[in-house]
Parts: C-alpha cells; structure tokens; sequence
C-alpha cells in the first residue's frame, strides 16, 4: 500500500495514497464566519469548491508561522472531498497492507500516525461553530 | 760764725791759765817777794784752775757726747724723731753734723724703704692680679687649646671623611661622564633613528596614500557587486519557484501514477526521482540563496569595513601626518637634548676637576687640620710650662711680698717725725693669689 505522509508540528501523519486526489500549490482560501477555528475557508479549484482545514489546528496545535508550505492537499473519497493544510509534505512511502488496520507505525525510525479523510471529517464536525471566529 | 777747734780751745785756755799764773806769780812776788811761794801759789792755783776748767771742759764734752749717745740709743730703739742739736764750733760739732746728716739720710732711706715696699707691694698686688690674669689666660688657653685639639681632632677626621667622600663623589663624576658620553651616543644614534623614523613615517604616508587611492579603485566592484548580486538572487528565486513547480509537479505525478494502479509504478518512480530531483534542485536553490545572502551580508559588512577603514584610514593618515610632525618634533626636541646633554658633559668634567682641585685643597685642609693639632697640642704643652712658671712667679711674688712684710716691719720698728705719708689704697692682702 502506498501512503502519501506530510506533517503537522513535529508529527507525521500518514493517509492512504488512493485518497489524495492533487496537492495544489498557492491557491486562495476564503475564510467563512462562524466556522470552528481549524477550518479555514472554502477553495475553489477547477470549477469545485473544497472545505479547507489547518491539519496543525485540527490536531490542537497553535498557528506559530513556521509552516514551511504553501501547499494544499486536495483529499477525495467516495463523494466527498476535502482540502488539509499540511506543515510540510513529506512524500509517498510504501508500506505493508498488514499496516492498515493500526492507527501508528514507525518507518526510518519516524512514528506515523495514520488516519482516514473520514476521521478528519468526523474530527471537525465535533467541533463547536462560530463561538471564536467572525 | 767760724769753727773753733778743741785744741785751739786747750791751746787758749791755757795760754789764759798761765797768763792768770804769770799775774798771780808776778803779784804774789810783788806783794811777798817771795818767788817759791809765788810759784807754789800759781802752781797750786794753776792746778785749781786747771782742775775747774778741766771739769767743765770735759762735762761740756761729756754732756754733748752722752746727747750724742742718748739720741743713738733712741735711734736704735727706732727713734727717729729726735733732731740732733748743733750748737759748738769744735770738733765734736762735726760728729754731730755727721750723726745728725746720718739720722736724715737714716730717715730718708726708712721712707725710702717704706716707699719701695709699699711700692712692692702695690707692684706684687698688681703682679698677683696679673699673674691671677696670666694663670686664668693660661687656663683658658689650655682649655682652648683642647677644645681646638679636639676641633682639629674631629676637623682631621671630617676633613679626611669628606675627602673619602669627596673621592668617591669624583669616581661618581667619572662615571656620570663615561654615562655621558655614553648617553651622547645613545642620543646620537636616537637622531639617527628619529630621521629614518621620519623617513618611513613619510615613506609610510605616501605609501597609504596610494592604498587609499587603490582602494578606493578596489571598492568600485565591491560596490556594485550588489547589484549583481541581485539579480543572482532572482535568478535563484526563479530557479527555487521551478523546483517547487517539478516538486509538486513530480508529486501530482506520482499521485496520478499510484492512481494508475500496477501499471504506474515505474511512473511513480520516475515521478519519485524528479521530485528528489525537484528537492535537490530546490535546496540548492536555497543553498544558492542563503550564499547570496551571505554574499550580501558580507558585501554589506565589507562595505561597511570598506568605509570604516576608509575613515580609520583617513584617521591613520592624519596619524602618521602627526607622527611625521612628531618625528620632526621629536628630532628637533633630540638634537636640542643633545646639546644639552653635551653642554651638560662639559659641565660634568668641568665639576669634576673642580671636585679634584676641591680635593686637594681638602687634602692641604688635612694637613694643615694635623699642624694645627700638633700646634695646639704644642700649645697645651706649653701653656702648662706657662702655668708651672707662673706658679714660680706667684711664688716669687709672695716671697717679694713677705719680704716687703717684713720692709714694712722693719720700717715701722722706727719713729719718724710726722709727714704726709703716701698708703696705698687697697688692701694687698685681698689680692692674694
């Protein structure tokens, strides 16, 4: 299986490459009001519109600027899609299909943390709207 | 009235007594006619005559002879106050002008001595005084001499330490005149330096100042390096924008080539491969950026040295401009210090002579500090001689002056008649030394 990695603060995140539809570069993000914090705004690429999340704030980490992308990573499945904001991309790695089913594995001695495009889904709509953004 | 002898008395006295014979012998012969008895009785009243006048003869002369004897004795006894009366013509008259001119000159010779031995004595208390002076000056000179003994001693002593320290003083001139010399030379040889020093110091001056003009050319690329610098620093922007373009460009790829399934492995790594391209070619891109930074940082910081060192070199030629006056100053300031310090030779061996002539002189000082102390030591000597021989003189004048004592007593043993006597007025004996 291959997994598409990047990394938010000093973590590494892994997703399943078959999700990872385009990673687009300097794209513009409009903000939307009362949205919950990691939730950036809406981008519009060719002809759709994608929701976009700070992965760094998802993952209960403060913006400090030392993101060193501008990259957005464009996730689709099934009918749904979705836009993350990596820190950094790291690449796509191969690992065994016996990983898929644990949650963390380590390669070259770096802790990955897998997840779903799903578990960001579910991960933003726990979140309160509108109580700390205009 | 003339002088009558006693013979030509005897002589008349008995030519009267004949001459009484004759008329009685004449006037008993004329009246008895008896010649005998005439004879017998003139005999007979020649003899009674005779006899009468023989008496009162004899007790005139007697009676004078015993006043003379009386007044002899009184003599004797000290007696001077009896006058010897002269009233015969005869012999006897003589004896007694003789023992009267006798008592005068006896008189005489008694003031005389009473004169001489108050004069003695006057003279001994005088001589007394004088030798009491004499034995005091004696004294004083026998301290005096000791003290200039020991002055002569101590000046011998002074004289010869000062003479050591005179020497050592001329030992110290001679090495303060061979440093002299050696100074003259030392500055001599610092002219010497002082000039070349102002040679290099202007050599050094022309010198920077075709430094600064060569720096100032060596600036200009420096200067615009920047410029150029620039336009690296686009070029490496656009390079590092490529990259990331091929970055993401090999990433969608690989992406596209995963999506492909099996058939779009050998895709993927090729995607895989540009994209580690892409990354090499962007850090290098960066690498380029960072050096160009640098570069920029560099040029900044060097410009910034360019122009410090252009004022510190500004600053330095003002300096060695300074240096130049100093050198020219100091030159001027040397040469005079060797004339001073040649003046100031002179002058050292003009002293030092002077401390040679000075130690002679202290060496005739010395000599003359041991005649003196022989001389004065001579002087003690000779003033206990002195003093031993004023003793004798005291001793002398108080024999003199027991004799002029026993002047006086003698002199008092006899009465003189009453005349103004010349005393002396002091007391001789509080004059005893």
């Amino acid at each position: 299986m291959k997994l598409f990695v990047f990394k938010s603060k000093d973590e590494f995140i892994g997703i399943e490459s078959d999700y990872v539809h385009r990673i687009i570069d300097d794209s513009k993000v409009t903000p939307v009001p009362l949205t919950p914090e990691p939730y950036t705004g809406l981008l519009y690429h060719r002809g759709e519109l994608f929701d976009v999340i700070n992965m760094r704030l998802l993952l209960g980490y403060p913006v400090d600027g030392s993101a060193e992308t501008t990259r957005i990573i464009i996730l689709k499945w099934l009918n749904k899609k979705l836009a993350v904001i990596p820190d950094e991309i790291t690449g796509m790695i191969w690992i065994d299909d016996n990983s898929k089913n644990t949650n963390e594995f380590y390669h070259e001695n770096h802790k990955i943390r897998l997840i779903t495009p799903d578990d960001l889904w579910k991960k933003l709509s726990e979140l309160s709207y509108g109580h700390n953004k205009i | 009235m003339g002088k009558t002898s006693i013979k030509i008395k005897l002589i008349t006295y008995f030519l009267i007594l004949l001459f009484v014979i004759i008329v009685v012998i004449e006037t008993v012969k004329r009246i008895t006619g008896d010649f005998y008895l005439a004879q017998g009785l003139s005999v007979a009243l020649a003899m009674g005559i005779g006899t009468i006048f023989g008496i009162i003869f004899s007790r005139s002369l007697t009676l004078r002879l015993n006043k003379l004897t009386n007044a002899a004795r009184e003599i004797s006894e000290g007696n001077l106050t009896r006058d010897i009366e002269v009233i015969s013509e005869d012999e006897i008259r003589d004896l007694e002008e003789i023992f009267a001119l006798m008592v005068s000159h006896l008189r005489t010779l008694l003031l005389d001595m009473k004169s001489v031995s108050i004069k003695i004595h006057e003279t001994n208390s005088t001589l007394t005084k004088l030798a009491k002076k004499l034995l005091e000056s004696s004294n004083e000179i026998d301290v005096t001499a000791k003290s200039i003994a020991k002055s002569s001693e101590d000046q011998t002593e002074i004289v010869r330490n000062t003479t050591i320290k005179l020497e050592d003083g001329i030992k110290v001139m001679d090495e303060l005149v061979n440093q002299s010399a050696h100074t003259i030379s030392k500055v001599d040889e610092a002219i010497k330096k002082t000039q070349k020093g102002e040679t290099n110091a202007r050599e050094t001056l022309s010198h920077l100042e075709l430094v600064l003009k060569e720096m100032g050319e060596y600036a200009q690329p420096i200067i615009r390096l920047p410029d150029k610098v620039e336009k690296i620093k686009v070029v490496t922007n656009v390079m590092e924008a490529i990259a990331q373009k091929t970055d993401l460009l090999s990433l969608n790829a690989s992406i596209e080539a995963t999506r492909a399934g099996e058939s779009g492995k050998g895709f993927a790594i090729v995607a895989e491969e540009i994209r580690n391209m892409a990354e090499n070619s962007k850090q290098s891109s960066q690498a380029i950026t960072r050096l160009v930074e640098d570069i920029l940082t560099d040029n900044k910081f060097l410009k910034e040295f360019l122009v410090k060192n252009q004022t510190d070199l500004d600053k330095g030629r003002e300096i060695i401009r300074g240096i130049v006056q100093t050198f020219g100053d100091m030159l001027f300031g040397v040469k005079e210090i060797f004339s001073e310090i040649k003046s100031m030779e002179a002058a050292t061996i003009r002293q030092a002579k002077e401390l040679r002539s000075f130690s002679d002189k202290f060496r005739e000082l010395a000599s003359f500090a041991s005649q003196n102390f022989e001389s004065t030591q001579k002087t003690v000597i000779s003033t206990r001689n002195q003093k031993v021989e004023v003793r004798k003189i005291v001793s002398t004048i108080r024999l003199l002056d027991r004799l002029s004592e026993k002047m006086m007593e003698t002199q008092q043993h006899f009465t003189l008649p009453e005349q103004p006597q010349q005393l002396p007025e002091n007391q001789p004996e509080e004059n005893q030394p």
